[in-house]
């Protein structure tokens, strides 16, 4: 009895402690806040919702809480409803301690902006709009949660307003989450026309669900998550600042996708096609962010390629009907990606700017912790086993190859992970070893606390998540628990191909080569050479087809062709002719005539 | 670094093959075959340094960059948070205001008929002149401010 009202109540209490910082100095009349202020804050909240999870941890409790109805129409209700299961519960500490590791990180990070405390406040809130979409139970709810993160997220890109690819990325992520956004107002509208609520519970339909919803669904998780064709705008983000490709575009924002699709997922798990649609999609999303990642020159760039193929695989996942292994590897994923952005964001802020990889190396006696830490979130991405990618990786892989879907999906999932093990292996050889390459007279340091707390813990975090959140949820699909042994240990086999083939690479250029220019390392290099054809064939075929039918149809065709020119020359075509029938040989005339008058006169 | 000397001897010896040609039909082939396979063998993601223009930290502080008339609009107890130099700023202004039409003059006497050729200002040319469009120059904003 007590426990209910103590959840519910730290749950609440959780996300008031964060509204603080933006809504104090609003109500009293001094704006004194500052980034160690919101860091503290976000601290207290992580450990506020600690309180929840370790009573669902200990009791398996959850819980519903329906308070202030919007009135407006009489039959359909959208109260405020606030769903605390085992996702939101989950999702509350590992996203505040994500967070709370890259405000601190933050503050010296951004310590030279003239604006830090503004940059703190969209962060937080940023935030808040995440933890509404995590724990909504309502599809309204959920869509506020959602567009405030897409708005935040554009804000955020575009922190440096005055570099024009900033914008120009911001805008992108805008337009691209808005086609998203066009398939989840599809579904909302058919939930609201069909079933009558927006209520996560009520759309359980034990017959097969329709196409359309899931259609939108997916779409809105295609465009939120970055999969395959609503993918640019991911690589295009990581113009912000690092702090905000850690919390935004490694951990949060981008599941956001994924989990709608966990949240409604007792709908789509009537409808087989609409799985194997997302198995397919999410394959192939893997598969061409990893073929990306490869040959990517930019340290961020890889780590969002990286975080691209790692959400295929949560869409994978989706669409192996297995929800709460998806959530799983959220969880574990958001420790290591941020993990590995903080330490990208400590490197390049220590080499002053730099962020090509062609320029680093030699990195590990200048710069040990982050390093270690870089090595160590790299290993927990490849799934090196009993960190915490292998539990969340590894089951998934193992899932798939002992269930009944198509082969397709299974091999372009498995050539992703060895080329996973390949791109973050390439990253670290070339970051850290060897001679270096950068610029000779460049200070740098770890001395400050700032850099290395949130490194450390995320570190410590990405090696006992795995292990703690399988100890203690318990999984409500029975895990596959025997299969042939080529089966089990296929993912690590894909893994060491990958670690071979990434040595053997590094091996050839050191021997005197010359690299080839094939078209496959063209391909992996331009993306795919998706950017240039979509954004330009789009608009050059809008605007041709736009002068086409401007000028060409309406003036010259209907106006000219069709109206007077057309008939003006079918008639000098008949004129013509007939001219020169009509040849004027009046002798030859007047002749015929006279002869033909003889003719008959001579007959009668 | 070793490597890419190399590969740059291989390359300097056939161009030192090639030195001597005189007939220029020949030459300008050559020269075609030359850019050709210079295009074919570009780097598909040429390294750019961070502020050069197509980099990662280009243009990035523009939002912050500031424009000096903004200074004319502060309050007088701000300004006098900085007396000294507010004193001199008025000095500047006035010298500004007074060589104003002698720099004009300088600046249409040198230009050519039919437009400037360069983007480059030319020097002052008399004593106690100024060089022309000095003050946009002398007042711009940091490279990087703060």
């Amino acid at each position: 009895m007590e426990t209910a009202l103590l959840l519910n109540t730290s749950m609440i209490l959780t996300l008031t402690i964060i509204l603080t910082p933006i809504l104090l100095p609003l109500l009293l009349k001094n704006p004194q806040n500052s980034p160690a202020n919101l860091t503290r804050t976000v601290k207290t909240a992580f450990l506020t919702s600690l309180v929840p999870m370790t009573l669902f941890m200990h009791s398996g409790m959850e819980s519903i809480i329906s308070t202030w109805e919007w009135k407006f129409i009489m039959n359909f209700k959208i109260p405020i409803s606030l769903k605390m299961d085992q996702y939101s519960m989950m999702f509350f500490p590992i996203a505040l301690f994500v967070t709370w590791s890259i405000l601190q990180f933050a503050s010296w990070y951004m310590a030279s902006e003239p604006y830090i405390t503004k940059f703190f406040q969209y962060l937080l809130m940023f935030l808040i709009a995440m933890l509404t979409l995590t724990i909504a139970n309502n599809l309204f709810l959920l869509f506020i949660g959602w567009e405030g993160v897409g708005i935040m997220s554009f804000l955020l890109i575009g922190w440096w307003q005055g570099r024009a690819e900033a914008n120009t990325a911001a805008l992108q992520a805008v337009l691209y989450n808005r086609i998203g956004d066009i398939g989840i107002i599809l579904s909302m509208a058919w939930l609201a026309s069909s079933t009558n609520t927006w209520e996560v519970q009520q759309t359980f339909t034990s017959t097969q669900t329709p196409m359309l919803p899931l259609l939108g669904l997916i779409l809105a998780a295609a465009g939120k998550s970055a999969q395959f064709g609503l993918h640019p705008w991911l690589p295009a983000a990581m113009e912000g600042p690092t702090p905000v490709s850690a919390l935004l575009h490694s951990s949060t924002m981008v599941v956001a996708g994924i989990f709608l699709l966990i949240r409604t997922h007792p709908m789509l798990s009537n409808n087989q096609t609409a799985l194997t649609m997302c198995l397919c999609l999410g394959s192939l999303s893997t598969l061409f962010a990893a073929t990306c990642a490869i040959t990517q020159n930019d340290i961020k760039k890889i780590i969002a390629f990286s975080t691209s193929s790692q959400l295929g695989l949560m869409m994978v996942t989706i669409g192996l009907n297995l929800p709460q292994l998806a959530f799983l590897h959220i969880s574990t994923h958001a420790f290591f990606k941020a993990m590995l952005f903080l330490c990208s964001g400590s490197i390049i802020h220590n080499l002053n700017g730099e962020q090509d990889i062609r320029k680093m190396g030699g990195l590990q006696k200048m710069l040990p912790t982050t390093t270690s830490c870089l090595t160590i979130g790299n290993l927990a991405l490849m799934g090196t086993p009993f960190l915490a990618g292998f539990y969340s990786k590894d089951l998934i892989i193992e899932s798939m190859n002992t269930s009944y879907l198509n082969t397709w999906a299974l091999l372009l999932t498995l050539l992703a992970t060895s080329f996973t093990a390949t791109y973050t292996l390439r990253m670290t050889l070339l970051v850290q070893t060897n001679f270096t390459r950068m610029a000779t007279a460049t200070p740098m340091n770890e001395n400050n606390k700032a850099i290395t707390n949130p490194i450390t813990r995320l570190a410590l975090g990405s090696i006992m998540a795995g292990l703690l959140i399988t100890s203690f949820i318990t999984p409500t699909k029975t895990p596959p628990m025997t299969m042939p042994t080529l089966t089990k240990t296929a993912a690590i086999t894909m893994t060491i191909l990958g670690i071979i083939l990434a040595l053997e690479l590094s091996n050839m250029a050191h021997t005197l080569t010359q690299p080839k220019q094939t078209t496959f390392t063209n391909f992996s290099s331009l993306l795919g050479f998706f950017n240039p054809l979509l954004h330009r064939l789009t608009s050059t075929n809008l605007l041709n087809n736009g002068q086409k039918i401007a000028s060409h149809l309406i003036d010259l065709s209907w106006y000219k062709k069709m109206g007077p020119e057309g008939i003006a020359n079918l008639q000098l075509m008949a004129t013509k002719t007939s001219t020169t029938l009509h040849s004027g040989l009046i002798k030859a005339y007047l002749s015929s005539f006279a002869l033909s008058i003889l003719i008959i006169l001579l007959v009668y | 670094r070793d490597k890419y000397r190399y590969f740059a001897c291989l390359l300097r010896e056939r161009f030192d093959k090639n030195k001597d040609v005189k007939d220029m039909v020949k030459a300008t082939e050559l020269l075609k075959a030359g850019e050709e396979e210079f295009w074919a063998n570009q780097h598909p993601q040429p390294y750019i340094f961070p502020d050069s223009p197509g980099g990662t930290a280009y243009e990035r502080y523009e939002c912050y960059k500031i424009p000096e008339w903004c200074l004319d609009f502060w309050h007088p107890s701000e300004k006098a948070m900085y007396p000294d130099y507010f004193a001199k700023r008025e000095q500047w202004k006035k010298l500004q205001q007074e060589s104003w039409e002698k720099e004009l003059k300088q600046l249409e006497e040198e230009t050519p008929a039919d437009g400037p050729r360069t983007e480059a200002l030319p020097p002052a040319r008399k004593e106690g002149h100024l060089p022309p469009l000095w003050w946009q120059y002398v007042t711009r904003p940091r490279e990087i401010p703060m």
